[in-house]
């Protein structure tokens, strides 16, 4: 597991296009702007202030929000190569049980999402420290809670991934149902609450396992379009994600003791 | 001598089909275990529920007198169908991982990787191994945590009379180490030279167990060659004589009970008869095995 290389060529490769877009979209914005001015035109980078804290925390996690679906896919594949390889099968067979083997693939889960957060801690404190025209320390506190939404929100995501794995066992399909997963949810969403039906009970969407993963990190950028956004993190989107990543775990741990491997 | 494994009435149905059936079987310390049985007679099934990967869909057994855990697991080396493992990494470390997971001492690698001769390919990846060699490491592998149990399913599978052999060394050597083995296997010649029980299995059913010493035990049959036109009337007189066959020219004559080859070529050095070719056949562990399938018809 831990020297396969496609494993890790797609980690490498996570981790870097994340820091790398996150740490370089103000050079990009300098850039569209020093385009501006050679056609004559003028626009302030510092008018947006995307790399400024506070704003700079939901900003920053809400993009590399985005990248969790690469990680996931390599959670993915590491669990269906167990299924694909049997090693699952010999790992039972050396003594492993099935509880620690769901335990090692969870872990492993933690450990990605530990990693994402510290990397994007880094790149925020960097680049806000760099680009934040003048610091107050109030305003570099505020918003750091994201990084716990944003922990979940890939904790949550990798968990659902696992369990997909778990169930499906074979790479290509289980890729495919986890891409298509936002596109089906929006669609049974549709049709359980169109308008007609019954508005009272759009409330309930929030509770939907992919939506309570999006919920965590809430689009940012509508601020800079002079509208009202919710800049914190919500309580209920917290305890609604953080049970479904459990139940996620618990399904993978459920049907895994079941099986005949 | 201490029982080691324990089954009671085990089952396991896949849909409509029964695997294996009301299994009983006892597997004793010391013992080298044939399992035989024609393909898809449970043989696999079996294993697989013994070591944790099958859930058995009735019945029980018992490792060491007791029901049996992951704990239980360590303590037994086995390789189930194929050799399995991670293709990317090399011998060694995929030896380390099966270490890790048994908590096993890794300083064993070396010693089991020179038990199946693999040493000097060690750090090759394990995709790069011919089919011989993979069946090696799994054997290794299975010996990593130095288990008190051993089971091979058809470890030589697909191999060339060379690797048949090289492997029937190889389990020789650890049955000598007084390690118990169970050996699921097809080659029936191979089982009758290392095992010293067998159990019989017919679609999930246990036809028969015990000593493979017992299937050579009763009627004897002496293959004698003369130059002697009156040879087969000769061989009909002799008290001794059950049935009289001949093939290629050698009589096959089958002894009554009581009756050895020695009593045979008395009787024929009496009559002035010399020989020039005697042998007493056992009976094969392979015929046995095809008349207990027969008789369950
Ligand atoms: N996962 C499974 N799902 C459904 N049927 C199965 C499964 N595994 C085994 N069987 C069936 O159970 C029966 C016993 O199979 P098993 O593999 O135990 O036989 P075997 O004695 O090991 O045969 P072989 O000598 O060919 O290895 C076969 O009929 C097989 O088709
Ligand atoms: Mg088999």
């Amino acid at each position: 597991m831990t020297s396969y290389r496609t494993f890790w060529v797609i980690c490498g490769l996570y981790f870097l296009t994340l820091g790398f877009t996150t740490a370089s979209g103000m050079e990009i914005l300098k850039w569209i702007a020093s385009k501006f001015e050679d056609f004559g035109s003028s626009l302030n980078v510092n008018r947006i202030p995307l790399y400024h804290f506070p704003d700079i925390w939901q900003n920053l996690i809400y993009i590399s929000g985005l990248f969790k679906l690469v990680l996931s896919v390599m959670v993915v594949i590491s669990i269906t190569n167990e299924y694909q390889y049997r090693t699952l099968r010999q790992n039972i067979i050396d003594g492993m049980s099935r509880l620690e083997f769901v335990l090692s693939k969870v872990l492993t889960n933690v450990l990605l999402s530990l990693m994402s957060v510290a990397m994007l801690l880094l790149i925020i404190i960097v680049t806000g420290l760099i680009y934040t025209p003048d610091l107050a320390f109030a305003d570099v506190i505020t918003g750091a809670e994201f990084l716990l939404a944003y922990f979940l929100e890939i904790f949550a995501f990798l968990s659902y991934a696992l369990m997909l794995g778990v169930f499906i066992q074979r790479s290509g399909l289980t890729i495919v149902v986890l891409m298509l997963s936002h596109m089906i949810e929006a669609i049974i969403k549709l049709n359980l609450f169109r308008e007609s039906l019954n508005p009272s009970i759009g409330w309930l969407k929030q509770f939907f396992p992919l939506e309570s993963i999006t919920n965590l990190v809430p689009l940012p950028f509508a601020r800079y379009a002079f509208q009202e956004i919710q800049d914190y993190v919500s309580i209920t989107a917290i305890v609604i994600a953080l049970t479904w990543a459990f139940l996620f775990n618990y399904f993978s741990y459920l049907k895994l003791k079941k099986a005949d491997i | 001598m201490e029982t080691v494994l324990s089954i009671n009435k085990l089952t396991k149905n896949f849909g409509k089909l029964c695997a294996v059936n009301q299994l009983d079987l006892e597997v004793k310390r010391g013992q080298v275990f044939g399992m035989l049985g024609p393909n898809g007679s449970g043989k696999t099934t079996t294993l697989g529920m013994l070591m944790g990967v099958t859930n058995p869909t009735s019945g029980s057994f018992t490792w060491f007198g007791e029901p049996a855990t992951h704990h239980t697991r360590k303590k037994i080396g086995a390789v189930l169908e194929h050799p399995i493992f991670y293709p990317y990494l090399s011998g060694q470390k995929n030896l380390e991982l099966n270490a890790m997971v048994k908590g096993a001492n890794s300083a064993n690698i070396e010693k089991v990787l020179d038990i199946v001769e693999l040493s000097d390919r060690k750090e090759d990846k394990y995709r790069t191994y011919s089919l011989g060699m993979k069946q090696r490491l799994a054997i290794a592998s299975a010996l990593v945590s130095d288990p008190i149990i051993l089971i091979l399913d058809e470890p030589t599978n697909g191999l060339d009379p060379m690797g048949i052999a090289e492997i029937r060394e190889i389990v020789k050597r650890i049955a000598a180490d007084g390690k118990t083995i169970i050996l699921a296997s097809h080659l029936l010649d191979e089982v009758q030279k290392v095992c010293t029980h067998f159990a019989v299995l017919r679609k999930g059913k246990l036809m028969h167990s015990g000593p493979v010493d017992d299937v050579g035990k009763g009627e004897e049959t002496v293959e004698v060659m003369a130059y002697h036109d009156d040879l087969g009337v000769l061989l009909q007189e002799f008290v001794g004589s059950g049935s009289i066959k001949k093939d290629n020219g050698i009589f096959q004559v089958m002894m009554k009970d009581g009756f050895h080859s020695q009593d045979l070529n008395k009787f024929l050095f009496e009559k002035g008869i010399i020989t020039s070719h005697l042998m007493t056949k056992k009976k094969s562990l392979e015929k046995k095995f095809l008349e207990i399938l027969f008789e369950a018809h």
